[in-house]
C-alpha cells in the first residue's frame, strides 16, 4: 500500500513539474534553478499534504474527545489563517535556501583553504551506511535544538513578548501550533535550519523532519482529552502533556514542559509535569485583548509593540 | 528458508545474476541519494550503494578499471569496482558535481557547479590518488566539461554567466571565454568544434574554438541539455529536458536525423554493445532504454532524480567500446 501511494504520489509531482513548474522557469530564463526546483517542490506539496494530514488525524480527536466546547469559534480562525500561511513551508524555505548560499561560499572560501566542511556522517562513518539510523540522529538533534529555543522563548522578555502570541489563544485548537509573530517564526526558521546545516542535515531529508516535527506539534496542541499514558507521556509529546505548558500558570518564565517531540528532554533539564489528569485552561492572564481576540493583523502589530517595548527596556 | 537453500547453489553456480557476471548498468540517484547496480537484463537491482548527499556524475578511469562518482552535497568521490559496484575507496573533494579525465590519461577535471570553482588534479593510477594541482574561478554556476584531444585545454560550461571557458591545462589559467546562450549545460568537442547545448534555449551552439566565435545553432529542442556520440562514430544523441526528447545528429553534417519523444525529461545516456540507448529520466525516477532502430522505449523505476549512468558490459571493458548502430530515419 505504501508503495502504491508512494508511486501516486510521485506521480502527481512528476506530473506538476513538467506541466508548470519546468515550462516556468524556461519562460523565465531560469533553468540554472530546475534542479533545486524539483527537489523543493516536495515541500509545497508536503505542505499542503501537512494540512490534510493533520487535519484528518486531529479534527476527529477534537470532535470525539475535546477538553473545551465553544459556541463561538471565531478566534478559532484566525489560527487557521496562521496555519496556511505557515504550513506552506515559506519561511523555513527561504531560510534554508539563503542559508545555503551562504554556506555554500562559505565551504568554497574554506576548501580554498584546504578544508572541507564535515557531516555527521564523515564525524561517525559507520553512519555513512546506516541511513536511517542517521536521519534518527539528526531529529534528536534538532528537536533537542527546539526545546532550547522554546525555553529561550520563555526566558528572554523581548522573545516573551513575541512568543506570548501563541500563549494568548484562549481556545486552544490543532490550529494554534502556527500562531506565532512572523519575527518569531523567522527566528525559528533561522534556528532550525542554520542547526540544519551545521550537522550537515541531507537537503532532501529536511523536509521530512519538518514535517514530523509538524505533525506531532499540531497533535500535542489539539483540544483533546488525550494522554499517552504512564511510559507514552514520557516518549512523545502528548496532547495532555503540551496543554499543561499552555495553561494559565505556565506562562513566561513559569513555563513548564517545553519539549516539542521527545519529553525527554524536560525530564533531563527538570522542566517536566507529568500529572496525566490535569488539563487546565489555556491562555494568559496578561495578555492584552488584541493578543486574545484581534485577527492575524491586529495580533503581528500588537506583537510588533510589545517586542519593540521590550527591546527599549533591555536597552 | 527452503527457497534460500535453494538459491544458494543457483547463485554458486552462477545461474542467477550477479555484480561482475551481467552486464550492468550503474545509475546515479541524485536525490536519494545513492547508486543502484541494476542487472541490465532482468532491470532487477543488484547492489544499492549509499551515498551522503547528492550525487550526479561518474567516469570511468583511464584504465577503465575504477568509477568514480562524485557526491557535489557531500563533498566527496566514491571510487567503485565497476565490476562489482564495491566502494574501493572514498575521498574529500570539495563540490564534485561533474568530472572528466584528460584524453591522456594523467588529469581529473572537477566543477563545482555551487562554487564556482573548476579543480585541476593530477590522477596517480597505482594509488587512486588525486593531487590538486590548481583551482580555478572561471564564472558562475560551472557545469559540464569537454577537453581538446591533445589535453592543453579544457573547456566548462559557465550556466549562470551564459558563457563557456577555455582553460589552458598548462598555465591553469582562463585563456579565453565565450557567450554562447541561457544556462549552457553539456558540452563535447566534436570534429575540431565544440557542441553546446544551451539549456534556456532549444539548440545546441556549434562554437569554433580557434576563432572564439559561435558557428551556428541547430534546433533540437527546448531544455537542451547534454551531448552523447555513439561511439564507432555513430550519430550524436542530444537530451532536451522541458520538450523531453532525444534528437539524433548526423555526426558529418549536425543536421537532426530523427527525434525520439522520450517522457520524463531525459539527461544522461550510456549505450551498450547493441547500440541501444539507455537514459535518466529525471522526473519520473525511471531508467529508459530506447532502441533506436525502432524508437521504443521501456522504463524500469529507479530513485529519485536519477542522473548519471552507465552501461558495462560484462566482457567488455565499458560502453564506450560498443559498436556504432545507424539511426534509422
Amino acid at each position: 500500500m505504501f508503495d502504491g501511494m508512494l508511486r501516486l504520489y510521485d506521480s502527481f509531482t512528476s506530473w506538476l513539474f513538467q506541466a508548470a513548474v519546468q515550462p516556468t522557469l524556461y519562460a523565465l530564463g531560469m533553468m540554472e534553478w530546475e534542479d533545486d526546483a524539483f527537489a523543493w517542490m516536495d515541500f509545497f506539496v508536503f505542505g499542503v499534504v501537512q494540512v490534510l494530514v493533520v487535519y484528518a488525524v486531529c479534527r476527529p480527536l477534537e470532535a470525539w474527545r475535546p477538553v473545551e466546547r465553544w459556541d463561538d469559534r471565531r478566534v478559532v480562525f484566525t489560527d487557521v489563517v496562521y496555519t496556511l500561511l505557515a504550513r506552506l513551508g515559506l519561511l523555513p524555505l527561504i531560510a534554508f535556501i539563503l542559508l545555503s548560499g551562504v554556506q555554500a561560499q562559505f565551504d568554497g572560501w574554506m576548501a580554498d583553504l584546504g578544508w572541507v566542511a564535515p557531516t555527521l556522517e564523515t564525524l561517525v562513518p559507520a553512519l555513512e551506511t546506516r541511513p536511517l539510523l542517521a536521519f534518527a540522529l539528526y531529529v534528536v538533534i534538532l528537536d533537542f535544538g527546539e526545546y532550547w529555543r522554546h525555553r529561550l522563548q520563555h526566558t528572554i522578555p523581548w522573545w516573551w513578548a513575541l512568543h506570548s502570541i501563541h500563549h494568548a489563544q484562549e481556545k486552544m485548537t490543532f490550529w494554534t501550533d502556527d500562531r506565532n509573530h512572523v519575527i518569531d517564526d523567522m527566528i525559528a526558521a533561522l534556528w532550525f535550519g542554520g542547526l540544519a546545516l551545521l550537522i550537515g542535515v541531507p537537503p532532501g531529508q529536511f523536509p521530512l523532519i519538518v514535517i514530523i516535527l509538524r505533525v506531532m506539534e499540531s497533535l500535542s496542541h489539539a483540544n483533546v482529552r488525550l494522554s499517552f499514558g504512564r511510559i507514552g507521556e514520557r516518549l512523545l509529546v502528548s496532547p495532555r502533556f503540551h496543554r499543561l505548558h499552555h495553561g494559565v500558570l505556565s506562562a513566561g518564565e513559569e513555563g513548564r514542559n517545553y519539549a516539542v517531540l521527545f519529553p525527554f528532554w524536560d525530564m533531563l533539564f527538570r522542566t517536566g509535569d507529568f500529572r496525566r489528569d490535569v488539563f487546565p485552561r489555556t491562555g494568559d492572564p496578561e495578555a492584552s485583548p488584541a493578543l486574545v481576540q484581534g485577527g492575524w493583523w491586529h495580533q503581528q502589530v500588537e506583537g510588533t509593540r510589545r517586542f519593540l517595548a521590550a527591546f527599549r527596556r533591555a536597552g | 528458508m527452503r527457497r534460500l537453500a535453494l538459491a544458494l547453489p543457483l547463485l554458486a553456480a552462477g545461474l542467477f545474476p550477479a555484480p561482475g557476471r551481467a552486464d550492468v548498468v550503474f545509475v546515479v540517484n541524485s536525490l536519494d541519494p545513492g547508486i543502484q547496480v541494476l542487472d541490465a537484463a532482468t532491470r532487477e537491482e543488484l547492489r544499492q550503494i549509499p551515498v551522503l548527499r547528492e550525487p550526479h556524475h561518474l567516469t570511468l578511469s583511464p584504465a577503465k578499471d575504477v568509477l568514480l562518482v562524485g557526491d557535489s552535497g557531500g563533498n566527496e568521490i566514491l571510487f567503485l569496482d565497476p565490476s562489482t559496484g564495491e566502494v574501493r575507496k572514498r575521498e574529500r573533494i570539495s563540490n564534485p558535481y561533474h568530472l572528466e579525465f584528460s584524453p591522456d590519461g594523467k588529469l581529473l577535471v572537477v566543477t563545482g557547479l555551487r562554487r564556482d570553482q573548476v579543480d585541476i588534479y593530477a590522477w596517480d593510477a597505482a594509488t587512486m590518488g588525486l593531487e590538486l594541482l590548481g583551482r580555478v574561478k572561471p564564472g558562475d554556476m560551472p557545469s559540464h566539461i569537454a577537453y581538446r584531444p591533445d589535453s592543453k585545454f579544457v573547456y566548462v560550461t559557465l550556466q549562470g554567466s551564459r558563457a563557456i571557458a577555455a582553460i589552458d591545462l598548462e598555465t591553469r589559467q582562463i585563456a579565453w571565454s565565450l557567450r554562447v546562450g541561457r544556462e549552457p549545460a553539456g558540452i563535447i568537442w566534436h570534429n575540431g568544434k565544440l557542441l553546446v547545448g544551451i539549456m534556456g534555449a532549444d539548440h545546441v551552439a556549434v562554437v569554433d574554438p580557434e576563432a572564439r566565435k559561435l558557428d551556428r545553432t541547430i534546433r533540437v529542442g527546448r531544455g537542451a541539455h547534454a551531448l552523447f556520440p555513439m561511439p564507432g562514430g555513430g550519430p550524436i544523441y542530444v537530451t532536451s529536458r522541458v520538450d523531453s526528447r532525444i534528437t539524433a545528429l548526423d555526426p558529418a553534417t549536425l543536421e537532426p536525423v530523427r527525434v525520439y519523444e522520450v517522457p520524463g525529461g531525459p539527461d544522461c545516456l550510456s549505450f551498450d554493445e547493441q547500440g541501444r540507448i539507455w537514459a535518466t529520466l529525471r522526473w519520473n525516477r525511471e531508467l529508459g532504454m530506447l532502441d533506436p532502430r525502432t524508437g521504443e522505449v521501456t522504463t524500469s523505476p529507479v530513485g529519485r532524480s536519477p542522473h548519471g549512468v552507465l552501461f558495462r558490459h560484462r566482457n567488455l571493458q565499458a560502453s564506450h567500446e560498443a559498436p556504432a548502430v545507424p539511426v534509422a530515419r
